[in-house]
């Protein structure tokens, strides 16, 4: 038995006594109140049983509550797992996909991603219809901003803008997704880790997968280099394209460069962290964790047309001078866009 | 088909066993191991030590002897061993017995059983690990070395012997009930560690998804290595939750440090580099098992870690939407 039911057990005792005390100097009790007195016991012996049989959900509310009501009683290693499951799948889903992503834990981010999007950096979108509507496409950016913000915008862009409102898995840098706290946010929430294997299997089952070739060359670079591309790899994305016969949309992200201006580096404190570089900028780390906080840019995302890629075949992806080509294309139309964007730029705050 | 099996007494190689004297003529069933098969099976048994000196010797006698044309080879620890040498002799030294007495013997197939733990996780590998992906386990690690020192010698006679099929079927972690190894273990505290910052996605494989892939093997010899993984994973603090556990994050270094003193002390099951496996994933890709020897998994990690809860919390008190899951514990207690 347990305490709840002490509780009631005492509370009729009392009523027992108290009965004994008054009786004779009360009338007897009418039909109506003898009912209600019924009614009442009945309620209580009903919420004895649901609280004994632990039929109902026990949330974090009911958990404390029970703690609050019958004290030490009421803790419990049960008790405390099982408030804190339900708190856990409040916002996580039982059921993720092979990757890791779970859908409830992104919807209860979004309000976040959202006013970033259209409050903090009012990202402005061109050219989306060049993403295709379904099937494989390879999404290729610059990258900037020291935290991987450009990959969650142009998620959201496509999300927001595109008729078709698909998903884009953003291929996160390996100093991201290895990190700890920022990977499994990463991975719950549609990214994944940047390797040729993992992009090929993400463009096989025809999703739209978004590429930084630049890599940490052009996440981390000083804010005296920006908008100038650093080299794209060894056109590992375009190889990736080809033998999914994926076609390469090429998109020129603008504002990113200005959310986090690096001033200066001092490598040695992120090394032993496993971050390949410690990035200095003019709020971090000198304002301590509000450093972290994004500069509110004017932002712009730029799609150029789509480069088909399906007529070379697979095999083209062995052929270097070809891959080379093709990688200094996308990098050249992703360089002309941004130019074009700074020169109608006026502010960095306003655009 | 004249069958030895060794590694009978272990959970696996039991249940093969087992399913193999329902199935087939039991003169044609030979148990090759230190302990004798439970009396009521009616196979025979022939007693081998494999971590002996001449060992191999010894087994291609026993080979010869009795005709043997397809060898089981399921002799190994899932739990790691504090006596690290004689692990290592056994593992390690006695496949190559194995693979050397069954080549000299000329038997014809072999399957050999090994993890998907042996990949390592190391963070840098893909996702999915397909069967071509270099094992790379923790160096620090005798439990995986010893096993990826198996495979070698597999791969190596597999090139050498040609004529000899060798299938290896790496299993992911198995979960289910019946089980008792260090990880499950896991499921029987109230308080479990887990690493501050990370959350990998595990595959709990149901032993009845484990068996149906042996007898898929030996319809098929496929070969070389297969995954025999379940439908899909888990994120291991989701299967915390799930099991009614409180996760308490400990940060990685103090959980590798503090697990080797408690390995070292005798608290703990497992040393501190298995850590790495629930640091990163090390998920092993099933296309292969499906393309070659036409095996799917029926059961999902969740629907695996279930099983296992049911079987060791029975009665009422479990948890709403497992009476689906219990069904498989039942089937699984009859089988």
């Amino acid at each position: 038995m347990s305490a709840g039911d002490k509780v009631v057990g005492i509370a009729g005792a009392r009523r027992r006594r108290m009965h004994a005390r008054t009786e004779g100097r009360l009338p007897e009790p009418t039909p109506d109140l003898l009912a209600l007195r019924a009614k009442i016991e009945a309620l209580e012996a009903e919420l004895v049983a649901a609280r004994e049989s632990g039929a109902a959900p026990q949330g974090v509310l009911v958990a404390l509550a029970r703690i609050v009501q019958e004290g030490l009683a009421g803790f419990g290693w049960e008790t405390l797992a099982r408030a804190w499951r339900e708190a856990y799948f409040s916002y996580h889903s039982e059921d993720v996909d092979d990757f890791g992503y779970d859908r409830k834990f992104t919807e209860t981010l979004r309000p976040l991603f959202e006013f970033l999007y259209t409050v903090w950096w009012r990202v402005e979108v061109d050219g989306i219809e060049h993403v295709p509507e379904h099937g494989a496409a390879l999404i290729v950016a610059n990258h900037s901003g020291v935290l991987p913000y450009d990959g969650l915008m142009i998620n959201l862009a496509v999300r927001h803008q595109h008729p078709s409102r698909r998903e884009v898995r953003m291929l996160a840098l390996d100093m991201f997704a290895l990190l700890p706290f920022l990977a499994p946010l990463l991975g719950k929430t549609g990214a994944v880790r940047a390797n040729p294997e993992n992009g090929e299997r993400l463009l096989r089952r025809g999703e739209a997968v978004g590429v930084f070739p630049e890599g940490v060359k052009g996440v981390g670079k000083y804010y005296k280099d920006r908008y100038r591309l650093a080299r794209f790899g060894r056109g590992g994305f375009v190889r990736l394209a080809l033998r999914a016969g994926a076609p390469i949309v090429p998109v020129a992200v603008v504002g990113a460069e200005e959310i986090h201006p690096v001033v200066g580096k001092a490598d040695w404190v992120g090394k032993p962290f496993g971050f390949p570089y410690f990035p200095i900028t003019p709020t971090f780390p000198a304002l301590g964790p509000l450093g972290l906080l994004p500069l509110p840019s004017k932002w712009s995302l730029d799609f150029a047309d789509a480069i088909d890629i399906s007529g070379y075949g697979p095999e083209a992806a062995d052929d270097p001078i070809l891959v080379n080509r093709l990688s200094e294309q996308v990098r050249s139309t992703i360089q002309r866009m941004i130019d074009g964007r700074l020169a109608r730029r006026r502010s960095v705050w306003f655009g | 088909m004249r069958v030895a099996i060794t590694g009978a007494a272990s959970f696996l190689g039991g249940r093969v066993l087992r399913r193999l004297a329902e199935r087939q003529e039991r003169d044609d069933l030979l148990v090759v191991d230190v302990a004798p098969p439970p009396a009521a099976l009616g196979v025979r048994y022939r007693p081998l030590d494999l971590t002996e000196p001449a060992a191999d010797q010894k087994l291609l006698d026993l080979l010869r002897e009795e005709e043997v044309d397809t060898f089981l080879h399921f002799a190994f620890f899932t739990n790691p061993r504090r006596d690290q040498a004689h692990a290592h002799e056994l593992e390690s030294i006695g496949s190559l017995s194995v693979f050397a007495a069954c080549a000299a013997a000329g038997v014809k197939r072999v399957l050999m059983r090994s993890f998907t733990a042996v990949y390592g996780a190391r963070g840098h590998s893909p996702h999915f690990l397909t069967e071509d992906t270099p094992l790379h386990p923790n160096p620090a690690l005798a439990w995986a070395r010893d096993k990826r020192e198996a495979e070698q010698h597999a791969a190596s006679f597999a090139r050498r012997y040609p004529d000899m099929r060798v299938t290896v079927l790496r299993f992911a972690p198995l979960f289910g009930p019946h089980l008792h190894t260090f990880y499950t273990s896991i499921f029987d505290r109230r308080v479990v560690p887990v690493l501050m910052g990370y959350d990998p996605l595990v595959q709990l494989l149901h032993p009845d998804d484990a068996l149906q892939a042996v007898d898929a093997a030996l319809a098929t010899w496929p070969q070389g290595a297969v995954n025999v993984v379940p439908r899909s994973p888990i994120p291991l603090v989701s299967a915390l939750h799930l099991a009614d556990k409180l996760p308490v994050p400990v940060p990685h270094p103090i959980a590798y440090a503090s697990s080797d003193l408690m390995w070292a002390s005798g608290i703990a099951d497992a040393p501190g580099a298995f850590v790495d496996y629930v640091r990163y994933p090390f998920l092993g890709d099933g296309a292969r098992a499906r393309r070659e020897m036409g095996f799917e998994a029926r059961h999902t990690s969740k629907e695996a870690l279930f099983a296992y809860l049911a079987y060791r919390y029975p009665g009422p008190a479990a948890p709403e939407g497992r009476g689906e899951e219990r069904s498989h514990a039942d089937s699984e207690a009859t089988a």
